[in-house]
């Protein structure tokens, strides 16, 4: 009973934070501010999505593992590409490989 | 040619999430392994897929749940995860702004880092976005079926996947081709040295708090150095 009410108010305030900003907007206009700091969000929150699941996996400072060398060469694979896919198809068999040389 | 100059078609909104759902389906199944080896009601947990649908903040409830942590935890936890989503929603309303409020609401519901991602780097502009719902909505209803039948298997299957596979590696290779493609200019380049740094320097942070402190800190540095530079 307890996990359905967790479930539940975490499924409320998560869609209150996805609703919030998108409900009232047409309703007023965008403070120029924030129109500036919302062309900064990807790069923020992406770097800081990645770059701890690559250098502290688990939550523990590790960065000498084989996930820095194959995280580098499935951002280049991205990078030399364009393509979101390639960087899985390269990356994660380079992580493989360096894994089973080590 | 300028590709947005033609409208942007359901089947666009489609192709453009589809090489992410390569880094979406081990995650899915992940969640769904870990749910269903933790000792917290499946039932439940398996319908949060759909109640919550935010895959890190599904992934910390069970984690704090089965290591017997207060239910406010758990859900104060999943809040500070899915703070990031007030930006992507602030974000998000200048397009849906002049949407009925029903597909308002659908539009927050299917609200996730990748529908947002792609479509914002899809359509850089919100003046000059037509079609943009119609290409969010196809991309997040990707997203969420996608979601909903690999959580599932992966109950179902449990521990049939093998660590040593390092799937979940999948999520973070995602991110870093999304970033890579998101950096367009030095002040975003500034944005991502500073968050990623941040983060990481925060990652002993209590209740996930190092990724919204280090987002925080890459769009502050973001925006003074596109005052320095300009």
């Amino acid at each position: 009973m307890t996990m359905w009410i967790v479930v539940i108010a975490a499924g409320v305030a998560t869609f209150s934070i996805r609703f919030l900003f998108i409900g009232l907007f047409g309703r007023f206009a965008i403070p120029p501010t924030l129109e500036r700091a919302l062309r900064y969000i990807a790069p923020a929150v992406l770097a800081a999505l990645a770059v701890p699941a690559v250098l502290a996996p688990g939550g523990m400072l590790n960065p000498w593992s084989a996930l820095l060398p194959a995280a580098i060469v499935g951002g280049v694979a991205a990078w030399t590409t364009k393509s979101i896919g390639a960087a899985i198809v390269i990356g994660l068999p380079a992580l493989w490989l360096l894994q089973w040389l080590a | 040619m300028d590709r947005t100059e033609r409208e942007a078609t359901w089947t666009d909104g489609v192709r453009a999430v589809s090489p992410i759902l390569l880094g979406v389906v081990p995650f899915g199944l992940i969640f769904g392994v870990t749910a269903a080896n933790a000792d917290v009601p499946i039932l439940a947990t398996w319908a949060s897929s759909f109640i919550v649908f935010a895959g890190a903040s599904q992934i910390a409830l069970v984690e704090v749940m089965d290591g017997g942590g207060a239910a406010f935890i758990a859900v104060l936890t999943a809040i500070i995860i899915n703070a990031r989503h007030l930006m992507y929603s602030a974000d998000m309303g200048r397009y849906t702004a002049n949407e009925p409020l029903t597909s308002k609401l659908g539009a927050a519901y299917l609200l996730t880092d990748q529908a947002y991602l792609v479509t914002t780097h899809r359509f850089p502009d919100p003046s000059n976005a037509t079609g943009s719902v119609r290409f969010y909505v196809a991309a997040g209803l990707t997203l969420w079926a996608t979601w909903q039948m690999t959580t599932t298997t992966g109950i179902l299957l449990g521990a049939a996947i093998p660590a040593s596979w390092s799937l979940e590696f999948a999520i973070p290779l995602t991110f870093i081709a999304l970033l890579v493609l998101a950096v367009k200019d030095k002040p975003g380049l500034v944005a991502a040295v500073i968050g990623g740094s941040v983060a990481v320097a925060a990652v002993g942070l209590p209740y996930h708090l190092g990724l919204l402190v280090g987002t925080a800190s890459g769009i502050a540095a973001g925006m003074t150095a596109e005052g320095w530079l300009e």
